[in-house]
C-alpha cells in the first residue's frame, strides 16, 4: 500500500467494540489485559504508522486509525469491588478491534 | 503470547516511592537515542528501541536497570542494522576502562 | 561481557537499581557507544550536549503554567481540553509527542495516568518520569487497584468518586488537570502555578488543604 494511505476507520465515537486476541509476535501496543474485553470508543485520535511495523524498521506505508477506548474496570477484573463506574481509558488501533456482535466476548480471551 | 513487559494487572507489592536522581550517563543514553531517531538520522525509532528490550530476553529485562535496558537495546538495534558491532563497542569499552584505571591509579 | 551482578534486584523489589559499579559501567558503555558513533561520523559530542540540555529543560514548571492558565481562563481551558498540544503551544510550550490529552479532575472524577507496557510519560512537558512511575508495581497495579495505589500515595478519594485510569500505551501522552484548590480566588496565574505539583499532574496527588502553604510545592531535583 502506498505511503501515507489511510486505512479506513471502521468505528465511530460511542460505538461498542471488542478487543481482538491477535496473538501477534513482536512489538504490539495492545496490552493483554484488555484483549477479549468490550468497551466503548470515546475518541478518534487520528491516523498513525503502525508501531508493529515501526518496531522492525518499516517507517513507511499506510497509516492506521487510532481510537481511545473506555472500559469499565469491573469488566476487566471480575473481582473488582470498588465503584462500578471506575474506568480504564486506553488507545487501540483499528485492526485490533471488532464489533462485539461479531465476537464471542469471553471466549476470545486466552489466558 | 504475552510479553514479559506486558504486566498490567499483575499482582505486585507496594509502589516503591523512590525519586532517584537522573544521572549523567542516563541522560546521555536518552540523548543519543533521541539523536539516532531524529529526522536526519532515522536509525532507531522509539518502537524499535522498545522492541529491542521487549525481545532481548526476560533475564536481561529483569537484571538491567531502566536506562541500561535502553542502552543495551540501542546497541542491539544498531548491530542488527549493520551500523556497528558489539566487538567495536567492546574494544572502545576496554580502552575507556584502561584509561579510567590509569587515571584512578595516577590521580 | 556485561557485568551486571551488581545491578540489584532484590527478589520482590520491583525496580532494578544500579549501584556505583553499575553506574560506572553504564557510563563507560555509553561513552564507548558514543566513541564508535563519533568515529563513523554519525554523531558529535556537541550535538549530544545540546540534546542533553534539551531533555533537561522540561519539568514541573511547564505543566504548572498550563494548569494555572486553565484555572484562570475558562476559554483557554476549553481549548486545552479539546487539543492539548495546541493549548500548550499557546503558551509557547512545544509538545514533542504526537498529541497531548489533558484530562480534567472534577468533583466526583479523579484521573490517574500510567503506562503499563513501558514508561510513556509527557516528557516534553514534565521531563523524565519519576522512578516509581517506571516501577513494576505501579505499572502492574494502577490499572487493577487504582484506589489502593492512590491510598499508598496518601490520596483518599471521597466515597462515590469515579476513578478514570489512563493507560498511556500508544501515541497520546496525558496530563491531569487537577482541581483548583479552594481559597485561591484572586491569586495571580504565577502564584497559582507555584501550587501545582508534578504528582497532581500524574494523578497521584490532589491539591487541597496544603494550598495555603507554599512549603508543599514540589520541586523536582532536575
Amino acid at each position: 500500500m502506498a505511503d501515507g494511505e489511510r486505512i479506513p476507520a471502521r468505528f465511530q465515537v460511542g460505538e461498542r467494540v471488542a478487543v481482538l486476541e491477535l496473538n501477534k509476535a513482536g512489538h504490539v501496543r495492545t496490552p493483554h489485559y484488555i484483549r477479549g474485553r468490550a468497551g466503548e470508543i470515546i475518541e478518534f485520535v487520528g491516523y498513525f504508522l503502525n508501531p508493529e511495523d515501526l518496531s522492525v524498521g518499516i517507517t513507511s506505508g499506510p497509516v492506521y486509525p487510532l481510537y481511545r477506548v473506555r472500559f469499565l474496570l469491573k469488566d476487566l477484573w471480575p473481582d473488582y469491588a470498588r465503584n462500578p463506574g471506575d474506568e480504564l481509558c486506553i488507545e487501540v488501533y483499528d485492526h485490533w478491534l471488532a464489533s462485539p456482535a461479531s465476537e464471542s466476548m469471553n471466549s476470545t480471551r486466552a489466558e | 503470547m504475552r510479553g514479559y513487559h506486558d504486566i498490567g494487572g499483575n499482582a505486585a507489592g507496594p509502589v516503591p516511592k523512590l525519586e532517584l536522581p537522573w544521572l549523567f550517563w542516563e541522560k546521555k543514553v536518552e540523548a543519543i537515542r533521541n539523536l539516532l531517531g531524529d529526522g536526519t538520522r532515522r536509525l532507531i525509532s522509539l518502537d524499535e528501541l522498545r522492541h529491542g528490550f521487549e525481545s532481548f530476553g526476560v533475564e536481561k529485562y529483569k537484571r538491567y536497570s531502566f536506562y541500561r535496558r535502553r542502552l543495551e537495546a540501542v546497541i542491539d538495534t544498531l548491530e542488527v542494522k549493520g551500523v556497528l558491532t558489539r566487538g567495536e563497542v567492546d574494544a572502545e569499552l576496554a580502552r575507556i576502562r584502561r584509561e579510567w584505571e590509569d587515571g584512578e591509579s595516577h590521580g | 561481557m556485561a557485568h551486571t551482578e551488581h545491578a540489584h534486584d532484590h527478589g520482590h523489589e520491583p525496580l532494578v537499581i544500579e549501584d556505583d559499579a553499575g553506574n560506572l559501567e553504564g557510563l563507560h558503555l555509553i561513552e564507548a557507544v558514543q566513541a564508535v558513533l563519533a568515529r563513523k561520523g554519525l554523531i558529535s559530542a556537541g550535538e549530544i550536549m545540546l540534546e542533553i540540555q534539551a531533555i533537561e529543560a522540561p519539568g514541573r514548571h511547564l505543566g504548572a503554567r498550563i494548569v494555572a492558565r486553565a484555572w484562570s481562563d475558562p476559554a483557554y481551558k476549553q481549548r486545552l481540553l479539546e487539543n492539548g498540544k495546541n493549548g500548550a503551544a499557546e503558551l509557547g510550550i512545544k509538545v514533542g509527542e504526537a498529541q497531548l490529552e489533558v484530562v480534567e479532575n472534577a468533583p466526583g472524577v479523579h484521573n490517574l495516568v500510567v503506562c503499563t507496557l513501558c514508561s510513556c510519560y509527557p516528557r516534553s512537558i514534565l521531563g523524565q518520569p519519576p522512578s516509581w512511575y517506571i516501577s513494576k508495581a505501579y505499572r502492574a497495579r494502577a490499572v487493577r487497584e487504582p484506589a489502593r495505589v492512590l491510598e499508598e500515595f496518601g490520596v483518599d478519594l471521597p466515597e462515590g468518586t469515579v476513578i478514570r485510569v489512563h493507560d498511556s500505551n500508544a501515541d497520546l501522552r496525558y496530563l491531569v488537570l487537577p482541581e483548583r484548590p479552594k481559597g485561591t480566588e484572586g491569586m495571580s496565574e504565577e502564584a497559582l502555578a507555584e501550587l501545582v505539583t508534578r504528582d497532581s499532574m500524574i494523578g497521584v496527588a490532589r491539591l487541597g488543604t496544603e494550598a495555603a502553604s507554599s512549603s508543599q510545592t514540589a520541586r523536582e531535583p532536575n
